[in-house]
């Protein structure tokens, strides 16, 4: 009896400890504090993040600003545990994977009238796509970032053969010539021609390795009816073309191995721009080139990001107007150092053009502003999780010596074409 | 009289008092632990079996109370169940009699006091005090396609090794092995100390009545050892059904899901589509799964040991 009564006494306190913290966050006043989630942890961006903070807060004295990072892995998921906590964030980052997804969960607010004083119509229509539904806007795309070829021009001179900038000088650049280089590298250097981006194009990095070549030979993963077209005859060629570079060429860095670019074990890698950063320490010259064409002609890929304003979060006029201000011209130009803009009026300028310390301002305009401007967005859907993990485990399938590419891809495309979001 | 009257009255009254204080005493000692198993354990593991039968999504926020549809989902619907249930049993039917094994061997072999069996115990039991973390990654480089060290090793004896983390009937066992070499240490402790405390005397009379060696391990040690093996075993058991980190780490759950265990299939589907309900109902069944396997070891375990049986 007595000890019922101590555990149902133990049990109402906690519960009142609990209710009453619950009171103590809800009924804030005064001055606010806006909690904003990043996935960089690069103090140089959270420098530049805090400085833009520090401008806000100067015409806004109770609102102040305090950057989150969660790491990029498991962004998507600390952040859907964190909007269902007891302590929400206001406004964060979001990728172009995840956008249908939070979008159709309604976790994100409408914010289009913050964004009327700002010249909303400055940013690209093809940038901002994807963040639209009817009339609402859901996100500001902050980083457009264009998929593009890295090189290592110190194994490219020492092998005696034409970087991937002398093909595009010559109009030479397509995936062929792409095999053909890197095999050629394997022969001459015994270094791997190719490994895909950050060496998990064979896992995490999937969409990324294959969208390009399969758009560049006029496929896609789904069409704009939602049908999948995975095994469609575009798909399979340059599934096909991939493969034997693989396992007849042996001049991709293959699945499990280690390889990287970065340190020199490989000769061309796909990244987005932003991983320029990684090249400042490495012991060799590099160049940077856009995307091979096709026999579709051009497919370059763009990566997103976009600034977003949370539901769940307890200051929500303060959070959308934080984040129109933080996408304003003036903004986007000083974001613009790492982050390629979707700005219009930016985009066009010398800020871009100068924008990147790294990269010489005509390599940025050829490349990077060529590349943002004839660029597609990757496929995404709500249901994008489920449709990676099935697609995953059946091209586990093709990443196999002997696996026949046409049967793979069908058996994927049956797979994953009951999940593919019809619009 | 008057005196011995109000003693014997004291007495009582003191002793009930001291023993109030002293039981006030205990409950505030265990409180901490009674509260944090309350809060962290049976608080947790409650609201799992209450989600279970809901339609829940953490992303969306929506709760609605939908019965059985979960588990019906997971026994009728869900294909990729089945495998994650079989991926799991796989694991532990590789995992456990070979680590049991090999620890109580080793744990016999090293039992004497010398140099030589320290150095050999420190050495199997660094893996264990090593971050699960760096022994993933740096098993993921070993077992490298043909980069591999291992690979170049066995091509030296000419033997063409497979690219062992993604192929799917290899993957499964590189990481059934590098689990066992990371947690046998602990083991070999548990044996070790199970070992020396063997009662000599038992030998004694067995060596007079005229046993071989043979016949002493198989008719004292063994059975002496009943207790402790059925402890590692359980142990062991409960851990491979809980095996993430390696996985994880190791092959995400791959090739071709061949290495998807239940509870990376519990993470995928909370942590990954949101479906709290969903994952719910695979960690009740999950958690049905290893209560019953314990309580039957543990029944068997009674049977077989000569000092509980």
């Amino acid at each position: 009896m007595r000890k019922g009564f101590v555990l149902a006494a133990a049990l109402l306190a906690l519960s009142a400890l609990c209710v009453t913290s619950g009171i103590a966050q809800s009924a804030s006043s005064g001055p606010v504090e806006l909690r904003f989630t990043v996935w960089t942890g690069n103090a140089a961006h959270l420098e530049m993040l805090n400085a833009i903070a520090a401008k806000y807060t100067a015409t806004h004295p109770k609102v102040t600003v305090k950057f989150d990072t969660i790491p990029y892995d498991d962004y998507a998921q600390k952040l859907a545990i964190e909007l269902a906590g007891s302590n929400p964030p206001d406004a964060g980052w979001i990728t172009e994977r995840d956008a249908p997804t939070f979008i159709s969960a309604h976790t994100l607010l409408d914010l289009s009238r913050a964004l009327v004083p700002y010249n909303y119509a400055d940013f690209s229509k093809s940038a901002t796509a994807l963040w639209e539904r009817g009339g609402a806007v859901y996100g500001v795309p902050f980083s457009n970032s264009p998929v593009v070829v890295f090189y290592n021009q110190t194994l490219f001179e020492k092998a005696g053969i034409p970087t991937p900038a002398d093909l595009v000088a010559k109009g030479q650049w397509t995936w062929e010539a792409f095999a053909s280089i890197a095999k050629q590298i394997k022969a001459k250097t015994g270094t791997y021609g190719y490994q895909t981006m950050d060496g998990t194009g064979y896992t995490d990095n999937l969409w990324e390795t294959i969208v390009p070549m399969i758009r560049a030979y006029g496929g896609d993963i789904w069409d704009a009816k939602g049908a999948c077209t995975l095994d469609a005859p575009e798909a399979v060629k340059a599934m096909t073309l991939f493969h034997d570079m693989i396992y007849v060429d042996k001049s991709v860095v293959p699945p499990g191995d280690q390889s990287d670019f970065f340190a020199g074990s490989a000769a061309m890698t796909l990244n987005q721009i932003s991983r320029v950063s990684k090249l400042a320490t490495a012991s060799f010259k590099w160049g940077i080139a856009v995307l091979p064409k096709g026999p579709a002609g051009e497919a370059q890929v763009i990566g997103q990001a976009a600034i977003v304003a949370f539901k769940a979060g307890k200051h929500s006029a303060e959070a959308m107007d934080f984040v129109a201000f933080m996408t304003n011209k003036e903004n986007v130009a000083t974001m613009t150092k790492f982050f390629p803009p979707a700005r219009v009026s930016v985009l066009d300028s010398d800020t871009f053009a100068k924008g990147n310390p790294a990269i010489p301002p005509a390599m940025m305009k050829s490349v990077v502003g060529y590349a943002l401007k004839n660029g597609r967005i990757l496929p995404s859907d709500a249901n994008f999780p489920k449709i990676d993990l099935v697609a995953r485990s059946g091209f586990d399938q093709l990443w196999q010596q002997n696996a026949d590419v046409k049967a793979a891809l069908s058996g994927i495309a049956s797979s994953i074409a009951p999940l593919i979001t019809k619009p | 009289m008057t005196e011995t009257a109000a003693l014997g009255h004291r007495a009582p009254s003191m002793r009930n008092r001291r023993r109030r204080s002293e039981r006030l005493f205990a409950y505030s000692c265990i409180a901490p632990q009674i509260l944090g198993f309350l809060c962290f354990v049976l608080g947790p593991l409650v609201m799992v079996v209450v989600y279970s039968f809901q339609d829940k999504n953490i992303l969306t926020g929506q709760t609605a109370f939908s019965g059985l549809s979960n588990y019906r989902t997971l026994f009728t619907k869900d294909p990729l169940f089945y495998k994650t249930l079989i991926n799991t049993l796989v694991f532990t039917v590789g995992l456990v009699p070979l680590s049991v094994i090999s620890s109580l061997l080793l744990a016999l072999a090293l039992r004497k006091d010398n140099k030589r069996n320290i150095i050999f115990r420190t050495i199997f039991f660094a893996p264990v005090v090593t971050s699960a973390v760096a022994w993933a990654i740096v098993w993921k480089f070993l077992l490298q396609g043909d980069q591999g060290i291992i690979n170049r090793s066995l091509a030296i004896v000419g033997i063409h090794g497979p690219n062992w983390l993604r192929e799917p009937a290899w993957a499964m066992v590189a990481v059934i092995v590098t689990r066992v070499i990371k947690n046998l240490g602990m083991n070999i402790i548990i044996f070790l100390a199970a070992v020396t405390n063997l009662p000599e005397e038992l030998y004694e009379a067995a060596r007079i009545d005229g046993a071989s060696k043979v016949q002493m391990f198989r008719k004292l040690t063994l059975p002496l050892l009943v207790p402790t093996t059925m402890m590692i075993t359980i142990l062991t058991v409960i851990g491979s059904l809980q095996v993430f980190d390696h996985i994880m780490l190791m092959t995400e759950g791959g090739p071709s899901n061949g290495t998807m265990v239940l509870v990376y299939y519990i993470y995928y589907q909370g942590f990954r589509f949101f479906e709290t309900g969903y994952a719910s109902a695979l960690s009740v069944i999950l958690f049905i799964i290893v209560l019953g396997l314990t309580l039957a070891q543990w029944a068997i375990g009674k049977r077989l040991s000569y000092q509980e049986g």
